[in-house]
């Protein structure tokens, strides 16, 4: 589970353009939304996107990322019962 | 001023021309289906095709096999329908497009990689998609061509600034609206933001889950009545209000308020001098995504209260046409007001909290004034009004902007400064730099909210336009990423600046290759000459794109990168 974590980080950083940031700088229990990273709608569909190509995972609705990207340990939960690769 | 409409012309999902669109509408009948057309990998998406291949509507079009984008093989049809109908000549053509050639870049990518490229390739730009119409008119008598590019409502802005150009004297008729084809660039676009419904759009239905994209062109015919009395022309209705906002909210969503949907309304209101309960029917932008449909709610129940008029979306028929279905849905306003009737609004079937109740079946009503809405990304949000009797606008002499200061930004050395790290992350550093600009003409003409921003562009935002290209043929359309295509508009950049400062004013953006900056100037001329707006923020954008730039190479051509902006203000 902590590398699948460390690994997470490291997509999440790449696939919004957080340029400066390290994993490290990414608290594994902080919200990514609203406050924590601050993500938006648009970093919303990234992730989605992130999930179908690195773990084979599709989202149909949208609005099912809620629960899942509270925090990167809940996407990292999230991946590990439902990746197909 | 009285500003007559005497032509019309449309084609879409549902007609080639006026007369097959009106009865589709009288009928119900609507045009989305299977894909058939468009070569897509996904063809599980329904979409509003106009229902003829590209050698079939050349047929239509009476032209040979010169290469010619679909969007402009569209935009001629209605064009010349539209033209016989009104019977006079014009001087001026603005057509609004955002697909522009996109359609033959990705259809011959491979070739001009492979440096079997031809001054074909021109045609990729908006601006030549315009011209592309254009030269097949058969007219000499054009002095003005404009290409706006504000995504889902260039149409309309399309059609305002030919009204502005005739009230200021720089028109005498104008041939105004656009046209945009399918592609899978922007069907993918749209798909990576999982806004596709994968069956018939609801509009404003409880249970709707987005929309279908559609195609077509749809243009009016505008000149002062006076003139039309003059020559005996059949007079169709009037345009008697307009206005242009920005929601200033976020690139690809509204605002839970529609705040920029209410000022756009109420903007085309003040304009006409109309009280809310004078308007008979509203033409809603109604694209059914669950966002759009919300937020258009929320503003129409903020303007209308307790007296809501008739309101339907017409996009169940003729599929969401990006930028073609501002001037697609002025006709079909003009064409309700002169054969009395109220277009349904297809496949609703219940309401749910916060949501407009739409008009569900074609209705016959005698209808004095339409409002018609489109809105588009980056809060471009446009709405006018169409009347059966003229409203009387006042006419200007046309006067100069003068600038005030201007900034090019042409390295990175101070970006930083002006621009956070997170907030730039999406962008590229050409946008940046446009950002920086823009910041420090702000800041050095004291002049915090412009009241105008228009951006000038040739090919727009060709980096994220060119990564999506490659990704979305590099993987057979799977698994893409949304950002580039949200940043792909020719809009991006007017947008931006007004979302990051929080501007609703009037915000457009022009797409007419080397013209594009005298056109924005053209238009900052007229508004400011009617006292529409008093100062102007004008950005001039170009990126230089390495692999595009191999393409361009091939015609001895290549892009010029340019971050300029410059603050303009009225003479007086």
């Amino acid at each position: 589970m902590e590398q699948l974590i460390e690994q997470l980080k490291s997509q999440i950083i790449e696939a919004l353009n957080f340029e400066d940031m390290t994993p490290a700088d990414i608290d594994t229990d902080a919200p990514l939304f609203g406050e924590g990273l601050g993500l938006d709608s648009i970093d919303a569909l990234e992730l989605i996107m992130l999930m179908d190509r690195e773990y084979g995972i599709k989202l149909a609705d949208p609005k099912a990322g809620k629960a899942i990207f509270q925090s990167v340990r809940t996407m990292a939960e999230y991946i590990q019962a439902n990746r197909t690769k | 001023m009285r500003i007559a409409v005497t032509g019309i012309g449309v084609v879409s999902a549902i007609g080639m021309n006026c007369t097959e669109t009106l009865q589709s509408l009288l009928d119900e009948r609507s045009g989305i289906g299977a894909m058939r057309v468009l070569g897509s990998a996904h063809a599980e998406l329904p979409v509003g095709e106009v229902p003829y291949t590209d050698s079939e509507l050349r047929v239509h079009c009476g032209i040979g096999d010169e290469p010619m984008p679909r969007t402009s093989l569209l935009g001629l049809l209605a064009a010349r329908e539209a033209l016989s109908m009104a019977g006079c000549t014009v001087d001026t053509f603005i057509s609004g497009t955002t697909v522009g050639g996109m359609d033959l870049t990705e259809q011959h990518w491979l070739d001009y990689q492979q440096g079997k490229a031809t001054e074909n390739i021109r045609l990729h730009e908006a601006g030549e998609s315009t011209q592309a119409i254009l030269s097949h008119l058969q007219n000499d008598q054009m002095v003005n061509v404009f290409t706006p590019s504000t995504a889902c409502s260039s149409a309309l802005n399309a059609i305002m600034l030919g009204a502005n150009l005739l009230r200021t004297g720089k028109a005498k008729a104008a041939l105004v609206g656009g046209a945009e084809s399918l592609s899978m660039f922007h069907l993918n676009g749209f798909n990576t933001l999982m806004i596709l419904d994968h069956q018939p759009c609801r509009p404003f239905d409880a249970n709707r889950a987005g929309l279908n994209l559609g195609e077509g062109a749809g243009y009016l015919v505008i000149e002062p009545e006076e003139e039309a009395i003059t020559r005996g022309a059949t007079i169709l209705g009037y345009l008697s209000g307009y206005a242009n906002t920005c929601d200033a909210f976020h690139q690809t969503a509204s605002s839970a308020d529609g705040k920029g949907a209410f000022l756009a309304m109420q903007g085309a209101l003040q304009m006409a001098g109309l009280q809310p309960n004078d308007i008979d029917y509203v033409n809603a932008h109604g694209t059914a995504t669950p966002n759009n449909d919300l937020s258009e709610s929320a503003a129409l129940l903020r303007l209308f209260g307790d007296k809501m008029p008739a309101v339907s979306s017409t996009k169940a028929f003729t599929g969401h046409t990006t930028s073609a279905s501002g001037g697609i849905e002025a006709v079909i306003s003009v064409l309700a007001l002169v054969h009395g009737f109220i277009p349904a609004n297809l496949n609703w079937s219940g309401t749910a909290e916060g949501l407009i109740v739409p008009v569900t079946h074609t209705t016959h009503k005698t209808l004095r004034h339409v409002l018609c809405n489109a809105f588009g990304f980056g809060g471009n949000e446009s709405s006018l009004i169409l009347s059966s009797q003229g409203i009387d606008l006042p006419a200007a002499e046309s006067r100069k902007p003068v600038a005030c200061c201007s900034v090019e930004q042409t390295d990175d050395s101070d970006v930083s400064i002006y621009i956070s790290a997170a907030e730039g992350r999406r962008m590229t550093p050409q946008m940046r730099r446009i950002v920086a600009a823009a910041r420090k003409v702000v800041e050095q003409s004291g002049i915090t909210m412009p009241e105008a921003i228009i951006c000038a562009t040739q090919w727009g935002c060709m980096l994220q336009s060119m990564r999506f290209l490659q990704d979305m043929l590099d993987s057979d359309e799977q698994q893409l990423k949304p950002t580039p295509f949200i940043q792909s508009t020719h809009n991006t950049i007017a947008s931006l600046i007004a979302i990051m400062t929080g501007n609703n004013g009037y915000n457009s953006t022009y797409a007419q290759g080397k013209q594009s900056l005298s056109c924005a100037m053209a238009d900052i001329e007229a508004q400011m000459s009617l006292g529409l707006i008093r100062n102007a923020l004008v950005l001039e954008f170009d990126e230089e794109v390495e692999v595009w730039d191999n393409v361009l190479a091939h015609i001895g051509d290549r892009t010029h990168a340019i971050a300029r902006a410059t603050m303009f203000v009225n003479t007086l």
